[in-house]
């Protein structure tokens, strides 16, 4: 039997750098370090670390795993665009998952993912045994109409919960880039579209509110 | 062969996304492989000028398809590479940030050596890959985003004359285009304009003309040209289109006399350095405005000094020019590390006072 795939997950989507070296589902290294800024300069050490300590080079590697969000846009990025760059460097895959699917990984279905999106809102995903629902962004209280799965996981669970007697927040059951790794792991034998963040927020811009001049004269 | 380089270079500042491959042997010419520039007007012309999560959420997702796209057209790999060259700043820092973790990816992957470069200096030393132009020279950059002469001396030696305090002028001319209801990009749709109309009919200001230095402002010239559009709007209801040509004509003009008084000011600077041969080279987008192009050419006649523009596909923004300027860096025995930082701000001459920006920030150019 061929050794298992080493795969090398990461994630900056928040306020941490995490990354994660697994063989197969097996955890060789892990190193989450909360961080509010500087990602772009911590994050490639820090993978050079996690290399080192599971004994691989990044030669070794079959498959990069990278979060793709919703999370902070440009934290979102550095692991992104520093993914899709490997990929192109080691002619490997590189596999992106959302955050609702990474939370969702190994739970039991049907399960709600919540995170808590700023703005008095919150991203929402629901996953059946079929598959995910439509991501979806808003308030807690319209997504507790939305929303049916009896099991709720992620940072804004218990938020919601309350506003859902009877539902059940089940506590996550793996640091984020472990759960990326071992949902990558999954979708390695198939082929995968290149990482691309996730945002599920517009990129708030408008257009310009001062009408042009009008031209009396204007050709038809 | 001997000491042959070949660097990939890539860009994501602004509004463009490109990736190229520059080989340079010492002593020769350097050589421009590929070069792919990969722009966004599109995506940012329905809101009047560029809009950075816009851009950054485009660099993102054409950044590696772009180096590919460039290392296709060199026929080469990764592996016949002997480093990777990256705008590290300044610039809209989202855009810097994708472009710098790309490179970060590739150098990581490759073992290839990563170097940091100063957009600016891409620029700046853009006459050294077209013309192999020796030092020192007086450069003048002026684009969308910046305005600076600047006295080159070496790669990593640069003295900043004066530029902008404010706006930059492709900044103005976009500004006076959006006034005037014209298309973005605004540069090529004002100088279009401006071909039909009549400078001399607005006396727009000549701002810091009556001041000594180098130092220059635009954004007092682009109100100048919306009070005189509001006055003929008030006066008869809209523009005719011959009121539009001479604003644009006389806007044009304004920035021209601005721009080739302040360099024949930085030539008497730089002839102290009594330069064996002088020149002088332009860069950045606004270069490519032939009436602009046409007074700084005066100027430097004038002067006796040599005059230079690279063509505009290198006078705009492009990854040749990084590749180029990390090729320079990487003989200098600079290379950085994994650590390297995007920086939205980043004077290319660290001794000078800040132009602008000031506070904890620092200064921006």
């Amino acid at each position: 039997m061929p050794p298992e795939p080493l795969i090398l997950a990461f994630d900056t989507s928040a306020a941490h750098c995490a990354a994660a070296l697994l063989r197969g589902d097996a955890v060789l290294a892990a190193r989450e370090e909360p961080m509010e800024k500087g990602q772009a300069e911590r994050l490639m050490p820090l993978l050079e670390e996690v290399l080192a300590k599971g004994g691989a080079g990044w030669r070794d590697l079959a498959a990069l795993a990278v979060g793709t969000g919703p999370g902070n846009f440009t934290g979102v990025r550095i692991a992104v665009a520093a993914a899709r760059g490997l990929a192109l460097g080691l002619n490997v895959p590189a596999i992106g998952v959302t955050r609702f699917a990474a939370l969702a990984h190994g739970q039991p279905r049907p399960v709600a993912v919540i995170e808590d999106a700023r703005r008095g809102e919150a991203y929402a995903q629901e996953f059946g045994a079929a598959g995910g629902s439509a991501a979806q962004i808003g308030a807690l209280d319209s997504l507790s109409m939305a929303i049916t799965a009896p099991c709720l996981a992620g940072s804004a669970a218990c938020a919601l919960a309350v506003l859902r007697p009877g539902a059940v927040v089940l506590p996550p059951l793996f640091p984020i880039a472990v759960a990326i790794g071992r949902e990558a792991l999954l979708r390695l034998a198939t082929p995968q579209p290149r990482p691309a963040p996730f945002y599920l927020r517009g990129a708030d811009a408008a257009p310009p509110s001062d009408p042009p001049p009008v031209i009396l004269d204007a050709l038809p | 062969m001997q000491n042959r380089l070949t660097f990939l270079g890539i860009e994501s500042s602004c509004d463009d996304t490109a990736a190229a491959v520059v080989r340079h042997v010492p002593g020769g010419r350097a050589e421009i492989l590929s070069s792919v520039v990969d722009g966004q007007t599109a995506l940012h012309a329905p809101f009047g000028g560029v809009v950075p999560e816009i851009a950054a959420r485009a660099h993102a997702e054409r950044l590696d398809h772009c180096v590919e796209a460039a290392l296709a057209g060199a026929g080469l790999t990764l592996a016949d590479l002997d480093g990777v060259a990256v705008t590290a700043g300044p610039g809209l820092i989202g855009g810097v940030l994708s472009g710098v973790m790309c490179a970060k990816g590739i150098a990581a992957a490759t073992g290839l050596p990563l170097v940091g470069v100063n957009h600016l200096a891409g620029h700046a030393l853009t006459p050294r890959l077209t013309d192999g132009l020796e030092f020192p020279y007086l450069m003048l950059l002026v684009s969308g985003g910046h305005c600076q002469l600047l006295i080159a001396r070496g790669a990593e030696d640069f003295t900043r004359l004066g530029g902008s305090i404010d706006d930059a002028p492709g900044e103005a001319f976009d500004k006076t285009a959006k006034l005037l209801g014209l298309r973005q990009p605004g540069g090529p749709e004002v100088e279009a304009e401006a071909r039909q109309g009549d400078p001399r009919r607005f006396a727009f200001p000549r701002p810091l003309l009556d001041r000594p230095g180098c130092d220059m402002s635009f954004s007092g010239l682009k109100t100048a040209v919306l009070r005189a559009r509001d006055g003929l709007i008030a006066a008869q209801g809209g523009l005719l289109r011959q009121d539009r040509a001479d604003l644009c004509a006389g806007f044009q003009e304004a920035v021209a006399a601005v721009l080739a008084e302040k360099t024949r000011r930085a030539l008497a600077v730089y002839s102290a350095d009594a330069p064996v041969a002088p020149a002088f080279a332009v860069a950045g987008g606004v270069a490519a405005n032939s009436r602009i192009r046409e007074a700084l050419e005066t100027v430097c006649a004038g002067a006796g000094v040599r005059f230079l523009a690279p063509p505009l596909r290198l006078c705009t923004d492009n990854a040749a020019m990084i590749a180029w300027a990390g090729i320079e860096r990487f003989r200098l025995g600079l290379r950085d590390g994994m650590d390297l930082a995007a920086r939205p701000r980043w004077p290319l001459d660290q001794t000078s006072a800040p132009l602008l920006g000031f506070g904890k920030k620092g200064a921006k150019a």
